[in-house]
């Protein structure tokens, strides 16, 4: 009876954006007679951060500090559409409708500028809440005056709308699943590796360490970023050894109802995370940003599995890879069955072997 | 200060560390009633009584609604995507997983609902219930709706998810070993620390105020007003903080039914989940069932996949067939594989329907490809990163839908491991790029699915 170690690797794609498009986000911007910008947007905040991203891009594409922006989803009667927070679409098609509805406000507050500066507006830009005229800087107004400018001078409401939908992509070989345009906005990748110990006498698995890398395209807030991945590793590890709804499934008995019967990881389940970050920007995102809210918990179920593997030699391929499957696993100690080039693993598992309709896996050779 | 790339402070980040950001059960409003629900405590069953008489005669109860008094008694959750409705709002004769509501009352507090939905009279008939999708197929299976036990509305009338590409029988001819798996990632909660709970308001204009803690304002009004047949302008939502959904919150869960009730008893409503009914009764993620059979070379290369998933999808479709949609497009995962053969059926059974959750569709797929993907390392003797490195998607390469990949990043982030890890790759192969293929890494049986990455 011993501790084993091992380590194992996985590495994942997700997509960006709801399955084949036709998710629409929209936003619209107004200004207050001092410059202080409104931003509505109907996009729930889950705890993913999309009212700080959102901000985030607005003050940036304006060109004025952060701490300017008031940012309002509370209610469907001031915000506009949102198809919603899920998708990992928040950051990537909420945002862009968001940066869209900015750079119209930008536009509209160049042009008064423009006019108050007697300069062109396509020579004026937007520094930290002033409009310089580039390469002379000595001539500027600052956004605040632009506004006030507007409101008291020219009566005007400085105003932007934003909106960002990628069409539908129909399937249009119902047969081969071809379809029309690409069904997805953009592909975030990632990989984890995993490093645990197995108590081949208790079964039970602790993960010591995980090191993940993700590509976000653009890391518009590190530590939301950080948060995500940190977070979605502690739910993928929960995916890996301990949570179940149906722990002896496809049965519903023993189903756990309460904190005491369901098993969620705590702070004492926490490995050591090692974060790398990579910036392959995106075509279409805001300012190169893809999705990160959900692939964070998809890399370390197999790389878990496959840690254990490394550690005591046994696949485990039903989730949770709890204690009692790693012990009856060891006890199994089976083999896969071999026949000429072929080798099949989890027979027991398979429909061919539980289920008699005419659904198989049929492999012939 | 530039503000994109800034670690700026979460915008309500101080709110939610003091206890200061109101979520929908801190709304309060004077008068309002509170819901509680009769749930089936069978599995399935054929209701042969609801008498709600003396539930309804109870000092404090205000209103009581079956499935009688919704104008709209099935809307799909993607009813708007062509999938056909199948899920009654309140059970109509008939339930179908242990926990289904069947009625609802709104009362001055919730022991006086509780009691009320205590004295409801319900005589069920029970019926057989199915819970092993792998059965679900067989003849003799219990039968769960009319139509059979798994969705039928593909495009093309089709009964399942089809993926094909390439020529999969020359593939597996071709290969050297066939490796074949299951795998079988488990139900889960949500487990959010903000139960499923909302708070309708009838104002004085005739329009319902309600307090949502959905993911989707717009999408869970939608859902409001198809079942209340409402216009928009009769409906505001308040909502868009969250505590805690990934993904579980995109079902429309308690608002619908809670406006009826304000409706009808023309007060303020309120219906706010226990942890035991979150647990019991809202949905999970999906267990999944998945077996694949890969054609590899002894060298490592992926000729063929066949792969056929089973996704559980509880009593109801839901967002179901979107969800295993999704999977059959990701079923390479991040590598390059030619050939094609994927089946994948949504399968109805007597639990609680299941739903979105982070990563839909392709954590249940990720999980599968990846732990296959390091079987075959294992049986074939090849380093596990260079068997990914090698099938790893490139630019120019195609999708399952036959989709050119244009900025794939597999190749990086698997080097960024390898490095961090201090794994030893031959030269070759820590050279690598994402770059389109070329030499050794243009095989021929990949010469075929380099597409264009114009236009994509």
């Amino acid at each position: 009876m011993a501790v084993h170690k091992g380590r194992g690797f996985a590495a994942i794609e997700y997509p960006t954006g709801m399955n084949q498009n036709g998710d629409p986000s929209q936003a619209w911007i107004k200004v207050k007679p001092d410059g202080r910008i409104d931003v509505f947007a109907g996009t729930s905040d889950i705890g993913n951060g999309s009212k700080t991203i959102q901000s985030q891009i607005v003050a940036e594409t304006i060109g004025v500090p952060y701490e300017w922006i008031t940012y309002d989803n509370s209610n469907t009667d001031s915000s506009p559409v949102c198809t919603g927070t899920f998708a990992s679409r928040a950051t990537f098609v909420a945002g862009k409708a968001a940066e869209k509805a900015a750079l119209a406000v930008r536009a509209r507050i160049l042009e008064i500028a423009g006019k108050e500066l007697e300069i062109d507006p396509a020579d004026l830009e937007i520094v930290d809440g002033e409009v310089l005229a580039k390469g002379a800087p000595q001539k500027k107004i600052s956004v605040s005056d632009v506004a006030a400018a507007a409101t008291w001078t020219y009566g005007e409401l400085i105003t932007g709308t934003g909106a960002q939908l990628k069409p539908y992509a129909s399937i249009v070989e119902p047969e081969t699943g071809k379809v029309d345009l690409s069904p997805h906005s953009a592909i975030s990748y990632a990989s984890c590796a995993a490093e645990v110990e197995v108590d081949d006498e208790t079964g039970i698995i602790t993960v010591l360490r995980l090191w993940q890398c993700y590509d976000v395209g653009k890391s518009i807030n590190p530590t939301l970023v950080e948060g995500q991945i940190e977070g979605g590793a502690m739910q993928g590890l929960g995916l890996g050894i301990l949570e179940n709804c149906y722990p002896y499934y496809p049965s519903v008995e023993h189903r756990g109802g309460e904190f005491g019967s369901y098993l969620t990881p705590g702070m004492e389940d926490m490995p050591q995370i090692d974060t790398i970050i990579i910036e392959n920007p995106s075509a279409d995102g805001p300012y190169g940003a893809k999705g990160i809210g959900e692939m964070a918990n998809n890399a370390q179920p197999p790389a878990i599995a496959s840690a254990v593997f490394d550690a005591v030699g046994v696949w485990v391929t039903e989730l949770p890879i709890t204690p009692e499957r790693v012990l009856r696993a060891l006890e199994a100690n089976a083999e896969p069955r071999r026949i000429g080039k072929l080798v099949i693993f989890d027979e027991e598992l398979s429909i061919n072997t539980v289920g008699n309709g005419p659904v198989k896996l049929e492999v012939l050779v | 200060m530039k503000a994109v790339g800034a670690r700026v402070p979460r915008y309500d980040g101080v709110a939610h560390a003091t206890g200061r950001t109101e979520f929908v059960d801190d709304v309060r409003v004077p008068g309002t009633l509170w819901v509680k629900a009769l749930r089936s405590p069978s599995h399935h069953a054929d209701i042969t009584r609801l008498d709600v008489s003396a539930a309804v005669a109870m000092k404090g109860v205000r209103a009581v609604i079956t499935a009688d008094d919704v104008p709209l008694l099935e809307y799909g959750h993607l009813s708007a995507l062509g999938i056909p409705a199948d899920e009654p709002l309140l059970a109509k004769g008939e339930v179908r997983y242990k926990g289904q509501p069947i009625a609802v009352v709104a009362a001055d507090d919730e022991e006086i609902a509780q009691a009320a939905v205590d004295a409801i009279g319900l005589d069920l008939t029970e019926k057989p219930a199915l819970f092993d999708i792998r059965k679900a197929f067989d003849a003799d299976a219990p039968r769960i709706h009319q139509w059979g036990n798994w969705y039928t509305h593909f495009e093309g009338g089709m009964d399942r998810r089809q993926i094909r590409k390439g020529n999969i029988e020359d593939a597996f001819d071709k290969a050297d070993v066939i490796v074949q798996g299951v795998y079988r990632p488990a139900a889960i909660e949500h487990v959010p620390l903000e139960t499923q709970v909302s708070l309708v308001v009838p104002e004085a204009n005739g329009r319902l105020t309600i307090y949502s803690c959905t993911q989707a304002l717009y999408f869970s009004m939608g859902v409001v007003a198809a079942h209340l047949q409402l216009p928009l302008n009769k409906l505001k939502f308040v909502g868009g903080t969250v505590g805690g959904g990934f993904g579980g919150k995109v079902d429309t869960a308690t608002e619908t039914i809670c406006a009826l009730l304000a409706q009808k008893s023309g007060r303020p409503v309120k219906w706010r989940w226990t942890r035991e009914e979150e647990f019991l009764c809202s949905s999970t993620r999906a267990p999944w069932h998945m077996e694949i059979a890969d054609a590899v070379t002894k060298d490592g290369w992926i000729l063929g996949r066949k792969m056929l998933t089973l996704h559980d999808s509880g009593a109801y479709s839901r967002f179901s067939p979107y969800g295993l949609t999704k999977h059959s497009f990701h079923h390479t995962g991040a590598y390059s594989i030619p050939n094609l053969e994927f089946d994948g059926y949504v399968v109805y059974t007597n639990r609680v329907p299941t739903t979105a959750m982070r990563g839909f569709g392709v954590t249940s797929v990720s999980f599968a490809t990846e732990t296959h993907l390091s079987r075959i390392a294992h049986e074939l003797g090849v380093d596990p990163f260079e068997l990914r490195l090698k099938n790893a998607n490139r630019i120019g390469d195609t999708s399952p839908n036959q989709i050119a990949y244009t900025d794939p990043s597999t190749v990086p982030t698997i080097l960024a491991i390898a490095n961090a890890l201090g794994h030893k790759l031959t030269p070759d192969y820590r050279a690598m790029t994402r770059d389109p293929r070329s030499g050794d890494l243009l095989p021929e049986h990949l010469v075929a699915q380099i597409g264009s990455t114009e236009g994509h």
